[in-house]
């Protein structure tokens, strides 16, 4: 076998695991063998990774560091340090949108080209505008951004109009916590949501192209400036007889500017702030141009539409929900990162085989983000698909997954959620502004410890009504973690109130910290990692002093500490209850 | 007209491009609106204004949502009521102002205290006292007399712990005013109402009534009208001469018949006078000592039958001799000062617990002091006998224990404690029980018995002041007198009474509050209380002189620029208030953390009170619209959200002094002139 080039994958991910170090040392050490930087392929938890391409096909290996030892098993091609793709997984993955991600240079349009790039827009070029329609609309696409509108529907509504600007705007803000897909996308194949977009430009008229894209996102910008100049030095902009132009806007990082009418206020210069619709954008957008918004996903894949025909697309996925999705995988699995599946896999195919996560370990999932809810293990066949996580009271939103083990309390986890969006609530409306907040008040009340029934009861009223009475997708979604959990695990609520318990042990109020004195080797670690001082020579946790840090319990050997239920645990004279 | 929509099933043709709300509005069909204002593009964000979608189930804010053709809009149901009641709920559970000032609120007949207080202040006294007059009848007697509940609750005593003589604004505008003053009334209705008991209750049913054009006859046992302002209050402290200008103008006004010597149960039947006139008003006062429930209690006399023989003397009398006096209220201290008075050198008060939880006023104990009156604290009667023409009090020594009902400690017996005390005169002033005439229902405690909701008693009978409450003072018989009249005239005119609800949000009590927690308009002068000048010491031991002097006029504008002027600049203007009232909303429905983000008065005329804002945004938008200045914005996410002037500037003075328009348009007090009318 011959090593013909390595690849490190050098996306965010990538980088936080250490791989711009080990470019530099490859870079120095290596010189006969071409090195360039890639993306992500979704194997997030085995950063930094490295492809080594060979006559014979590809070797990866993960967890590479900067090392003389690490070096040498991969010019040796050793077997040691190889990245297992484990068939579980393989299995249930489609990757389509995700193909060249990770597997080409990051900043190559030449390699974006030779792997089928940019001919989805050949074969616009040669169709009549509400053909290219058509065939996004047989394609069954609909919106990966949240809403999972039909984005063929959408782009109709544009073209329709007829207007000396029409603007298409990419929703590259992706401001849910733990959401990665989009940019991933952006690092690893700029070409191709740009080539969706011109895609997008011919087939609705659009005259500028906007991205909006959040400035905590350097890499995936750079890349796409790169790319936008190499677009207009190829001359690809030119769309038949007219010429377009894309602009990239960096946002200032509030999560309520993914929301359309914010973000065109947004690009206006003006307060972020949602407004009413109608008059949606396709009437009435950026300085009252027709806009129509589509997310990042959708863009990417919208040059696989035409690749492959719209009718190819839609063989993949279950009757309302077409082609993959991509998730971002993370909490409580063995294998967190980016999976693509496609529309109609179950739940606990993503959780237990894509994920890793032990069968029984797990309580639920949070899908959607803060926007979504919860759903429970002994409904994990559920498909993923638009519809049936709707009527589960979860959301398809635009991919985060996170996996809720058996040690963490639901509503704490709700709590969790709630925060972020009565933070990230642009505060224009009466229900959202200070219902989320009033709401957050309870639900600290009740991990606090000091919840009653009527506090449960005063959320599962006020939910609701937040949801009919606010504006924008933030209000109308940000009780929905909360009120799934009430739906799934009211007994974990009931457990705080009634019980003043936390079963989980998380609640940091309704816990106390004990070390077992039978397993321990009092080997002191503990006692010296405490930061303040609560664990006396005789290896007893004053609870009273105990801040419930939880140092102790990741620093033991033997895992002979753990939380135990409140008034369980040892109390010191010097305080506390 | 080529779109139909229907709106609580009924259809009404509407334009294209209309909102719901025009095409309900055009159709006498009203929907709440805060942040809606035709002068700026659309807000949409206190959604109050929402409806429902029948056909989507949706709630849809009506104030932007356009009609289409079918449409089917439901603006009445309970579950519309609730949403925007959430959503005001929701406003003013961070809402942080006064739409009433403390004063006003604490007066048990919400007398507008600031307006008048501010009057007063400016020299327009007539007009204070016609402010006065809306809600208290008898503001001479009043003026002397009233325990100030407005004062114990003025914010005032945020800044220097005293609060503003309010009371002594009425007693100012009613002695220079009284006799021009005359009330404006309506035309006799030619109904008439029989009132029994012509004290403070009494007359100000009939004042009510006059006011609104009903005639009434009052009957009284007693030789003279006033009730206890004639034959309870001393004369040191109310001149009988003021209180017979004070009843003379009810004659004045016309239609308000006084028969003295008139007792119901003697001289009149209740059911005769149901028969005769339009209503019947019960309004007998708290007459009968209550017993103390010991061994020859005979030989002491009550506490106000002792006043009541003084004062059909025309505050004259023997002297009593060597006396003491038993009990700890204010009718104890009229015995005790009105003793001094006859001549006594030897005063002496018996109260079983200590000073502290004696429920006279605190004045009246430190003026019974200066007059020499001694206090023997914790000291409860066992018996008493007569032994050689002279009167023995055996009395035992107290201890005070765990609180009781009323929170106050228990006095309880010290073993072996009795003592014996020597004297002329022992009055027993520890209580006073109604005595329910002939015909009349009374509850447990003796008082008569009412409905809470319309003071009826039954049938065509009403009551009011101390024969409903209990002994009380004289602001809350003329208080509960005007809700009686007021429910009287709702039966002669055949409607239901319902008081109406009314929002008050508070910034809280003063003492619990902070200067830094309240908003001034401008900084609080620097000014002690004007203090209440005296007549000489002498002159109160031995005449029955009124003790205090009325304030002078420049003394009560002095004393005027102290109030702080706490009520909302935006009273009887704000639509959150007026829409809250509506749906019943209430500032404590759902209770939570509320913003601080202070207030500016930078700008000479202007006050952004933080507090009050709602985030409508309307402010903003009317800046920038329709004014083209962009001088206001909002700040911050969230909770945390604001309004701002741009860069934190003060606003600038003569441009926004000649405009204006922000404030006209601010839905509530949160952008507004400081100066109040
Ligand atoms: C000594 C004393 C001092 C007080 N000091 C103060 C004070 O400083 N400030 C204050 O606010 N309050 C004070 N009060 C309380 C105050 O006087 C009363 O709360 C107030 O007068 C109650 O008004 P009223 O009209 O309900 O009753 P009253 O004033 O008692 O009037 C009842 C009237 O009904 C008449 N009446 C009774 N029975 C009959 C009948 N069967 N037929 C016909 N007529 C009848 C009586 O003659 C009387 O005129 C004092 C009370 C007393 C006793
Ligand atoms: C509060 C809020 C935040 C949103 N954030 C994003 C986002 O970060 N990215 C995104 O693509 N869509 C986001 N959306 C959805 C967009 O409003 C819009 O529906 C989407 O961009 C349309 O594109 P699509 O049809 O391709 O999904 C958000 C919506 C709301 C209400
Ligand atoms: S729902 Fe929340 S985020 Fe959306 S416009 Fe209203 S206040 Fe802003
Ligand atoms: S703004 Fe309205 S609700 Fe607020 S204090 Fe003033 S009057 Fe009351
Ligand atoms: S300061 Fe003025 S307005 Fe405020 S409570 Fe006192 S008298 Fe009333
Ligand atoms: S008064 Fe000043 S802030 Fe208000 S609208 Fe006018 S210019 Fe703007
Ligand atoms: S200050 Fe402005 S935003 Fe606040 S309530 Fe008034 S008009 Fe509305
Ligand atoms: S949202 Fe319609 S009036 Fe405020
Ligand atoms: S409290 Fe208002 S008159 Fe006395």
């Amino acid at each position: 076998m011959k090593i013909t080039r390595i690849k490190i994958g050098a996306g965010s991910c990538g980088i936080a695991a250490g791989a711009t170090e080990v470019v530099d040392y490859f870079k120095k050490e290596v010189r006969d063998i071409p090195i360039v930087e890639v993306g992500c392929i979704g194997h997030c938890y085995a950063e930094p990774l490295i492809e080594v391409e060979t006559d014979k096909g590809s070797v990866f290996y993960e967890k590479v560091l900067p090392k003389k030892e690490h070096l040498d098993r991969i010019l040796g091609l050793k077997d040691e340090g190889r990245l297992a793709i484990r068939s579980q997984r393989s299995e249930r993955e489609k990757i389509k949108v995700l193909a060249l991600a990770g597997r080409i240079d990051m900043t190559s349009m030449d390699e974006y080209l030779a792997n089928g790039g940019y001919e989805g827009l050949k074969k616009a070029l040669a169709m009549k505008p509400a053909d290219i329609v058509e065939e996004v609309k047989m394609s069954g696409l609909r919106g990966r951004g949240g809403g999972g509108f039909p984005t063929g529907m959408k782009w109709s509504f544009l073209a329709a109009k007829e207007a000396k600007e029409k603007i298409l705007i990419c929703n590259a803000d992706e401001g849910d916590p733990g959401a990665f897909m989009d940019r991933s996308l952006m690092e690893s194949v700029p070409h191709q949501v740009l080539e969706g977009m011109l895609i997008g430009a011919l087939a609705t008229g659009a005259t500028k192209l906007f991205i909006y894209c959040r400035a905590e996102y350097p890499l995936a910008i750079r890349n796409l400036k790169i790319a936008i100049e190499q677009i207009y030095k190829h001359g690809l902009n030119k769309l038949n007889a007219r010429t377009v132009e894309f602009r990239l806007k960096e946002g200032a990082g509030a999560f309520v500017c993914g929301e359309e009418t914010a973000m065109i206020h947004s690009l206006e210069g003006k307060r972020g702030t949602p407004r009413f619709r109608p008059p949606y954008p396709t009437d009435s957008g950026y300085h009252g141009h027709p806009t129509a918004i589509n997310n990042v996903e959708t863009f990417g894949n919208v040059p696989l539409i035409l690749r492959e025909g719209g009718k190819a697309f839609a063989s993949v996925g279950t009757q309302g929900s077409k082609g993959t999705k991509l998730f971002a995988l993370a909490g409580d699995v063995k294998y967190p990162g980016l999976a693509e599946v496609p529309m109609g896999v179950t739940i606990g195919d993503i959780v237990y085989e894509v994920g890793g996560a032990e069968k029984g370990s797990v309580k639920a999932v949070q899908i959607g983000g803060p926007s979504g809810g919860c759903i429970p293990a002994d409904k994990f066949d559920a498909v993923v698909d638009y519809d049936s996580l709707k009527s589960l009271g979860a959301i398809m939103g635009s991919g985060g997954l996170i996996v809720i083990g058996n040690d963490r309390c639901m509503v704490e986890t709700a709590r969790y959620f709630l925060e972020f969006t009565a933070r990230e609530s642009c505060g224009k409306c009466t229900f959202c502004r200070i219902g989320t907040k009033r709401m957050l008040e309870k639900l600290e009340k009740i991990t606090g410890g000091r919840g009653t029934e009527e506090d449960v009861a005063f959320l599962a009223d006020l939910g609701p009504k937040i949801i009919k009475g606010s504006l924008c997708g933030l209000g109308q979604t940000a009780p929905n973690p909360v009120i799934s959990t009430l739906r799934y695990f009211r007994h974990e609520y009931d457990a705080h109130t009634k019980d003043h318990k936390c079963p989980a042990l998380q609640c940091n109020q309704l816990s106390d910290v004990k070390i077992h004195l039978d397993k321990c080797i009092k080997c002191g670690l503990c006692i010296k990692t405490c930061p303040v001082h609560a664990i006396s020579k005789e290896f007893v946790v004053d609870n009273a002093i105990c801040t419930r840090c939880n140092s102790c319990i990741e620093v033991c050997p033997k895992k002979t500490i753990s939380r135990v239920e409140k008034g369980t645990g040892y109390y010191g004279k010097s305080g506390g209850n | 007209m080529s779109i139909t929509i229907t709106i609580d099933k009924k259809p009404f043709a509407a334009e294209k491009g209309e909102t719901i709300l025009q095409v309900a509005e055009r159709n006498g069909i009203s929907i709440p609106t805060l942040c809606f204002n035709q002068k700026i593009t659309k807000t949409t964000s206190c959604f109050v204004c929402l409806v429902k979608d029948a056909k989507t189930g949706r709630f849809v804010p009506s104030c932007a949502m356009e009609v289409a053709d079918g449409m089917q809009i439901e603006s009445d149901t309970p579950e519309v009521w609730d949403m925007r009641k959430t959503a005001l709920n929701l406003m003013l559970s961070e809402h942080s102002g006064d739409c009433e000032a403390p004063c006003t609120i604490a007066c048990p007949a919400h007398a507008q205290v600031e307006e008048y207080v501010r009057e007063g202040k400016k020299g327009n006294l007539l007009e204070a006292l016609k402010l006065i007059k809306e809600r208290i009848p008898l503001p001479m007697s009043i003026g002397r007399v009233c325990p100030r509940f407005c004062e114990k609750e003025c914010r005032r005593n945020v800044v220097d712990k005293e609060p503003v003589a309010i009371n002594d604004f009425k007693r100012l505008a009613a002695d220079m005013h009284y006799d021009s003053y005359m009330e404006e009334m309506k035309p006799f209705t030619g109904k008439k109402v029989a009132i029994v008991g012509a004290g403070p209750a009494g007359l100000s049913v009939a004042y009510f009534l006059r006011l609104n054009g009903v005639a009434s006859d009052l009957y009284d046992k007693m030789p003279q009208p006033g009730g206890m302002l004639r034959y309870g209050i001393p004369e040191y402290r109310l001149p009988k001469g003021i209180l017979d200008k004070e009843i003379a103008h009810f004659a004045k006004m016309g239609g308000i018949a006084i028969h003295c010597n008139k007792e119901l149960g003697k001289d009149l039947a209740i059911e005769d006078l149901q028969k005769k006139y339009d209503a019947v008003a019960i309004t007998v006062g708290s007459w009968k000592s209550s017993a103390a429930g010991v061994e020859g209690e005979e030989l002491a006399v009550g506490g106000i039958q002792y006043l009541e023989k003084i004062a059909l003397a025309g505050w004259k009398g023997d002297n009593p001799g060597k006396t003491i006096v038993i009990g700890g209220g204010n009718t104890a201290m009229d015995c005790l000062r009105t003793s001094v008075r006859l001549g006594s050198k030897e005063v002496t008060c018996f109260y079983r617990r200590t000073e502290a939880e004696m429920p006279a006023e605190k004045i009246e104990i430190h003026e019974a002091k200066e007059e020499g009156v001694k206090f023997e604290f914790l000291v409860a009667p066992v018996k008493l006998r007569k032994e050689n023409g002279r009167l023995v009090l055996t009395s035992q020594r107290m201890t005070l224990g765990e609180p009781d009902a009323s929170g106050r400690r228990k006095p309880v017996p010290v073993p072996n404690s009795d003592f014996d005390t020597v004297a002329d005169t022992v009055i027993a002033a520890i209580g006073q029980k109604t005595i329910a005439p002939k015909g009349v229902k009374a509850n447990k405690w003796g008082d008569v018995e009412v409905s809470k909701e319309n003071c009826r008693m039954e049938g065509s009978i009403y009551a009011a002041g101390d024969c409903v409450s209990g002994p009380a003072t004289v602001v809350e018989a003329v208080a509960g007198a005007r809700r009686t009249a007021l429910a009287i005239l709702a039966q002669i005119e055949s409607k239901e009474f319902k008081e109406p609800y009314l929002l008050n949000v508070s910034r809280g009590k003063w003492q619990s509050l902070k200067t830094d927690d309240l908003v001034f308009l401008k900084d609080p002068i620097e000014r002690k209380r004007t203090p209440q000048r005296l007549i000489p010491e002498h002159d109160r031991v031995t005449t029955f002189k009124e003790v205090s002097l009325t304030y002078t006029q420049a003394e009560i504008t002095k004393e005027g620029e102290r109030c702080i002027e706490c009520s909302c600049t935006a009273k009887g203007d704000c639509s959150l208030k007026k829409h809250s009232e509506t749906y019943t909303a209430k500032p404590d429905a759902m209770v939570g953390e509320k913003p601080n983000f202070g207030y500016d008065v930078r700008h000479p005329e202007i006050i952004l009170d933080r507090g009050k804002c709602i985030k409508c945004g309307v402010c903003v938008k009317v800046c920038g619209e329709v004014v083209n200045q962009n001088l206001l914005g909002f700040k911050f996410r969230g909770f945390g959200t604001h309004v701002d002037t741009a860069f934190s500037q003060p606003l600038p003075s003569q441009l926004c002094r000649d405009c204006g328009k922000c404030i006209g348009e601010c839905p509530v007090g949160a952008l507004d002139w400081k100066l109040k009318k």
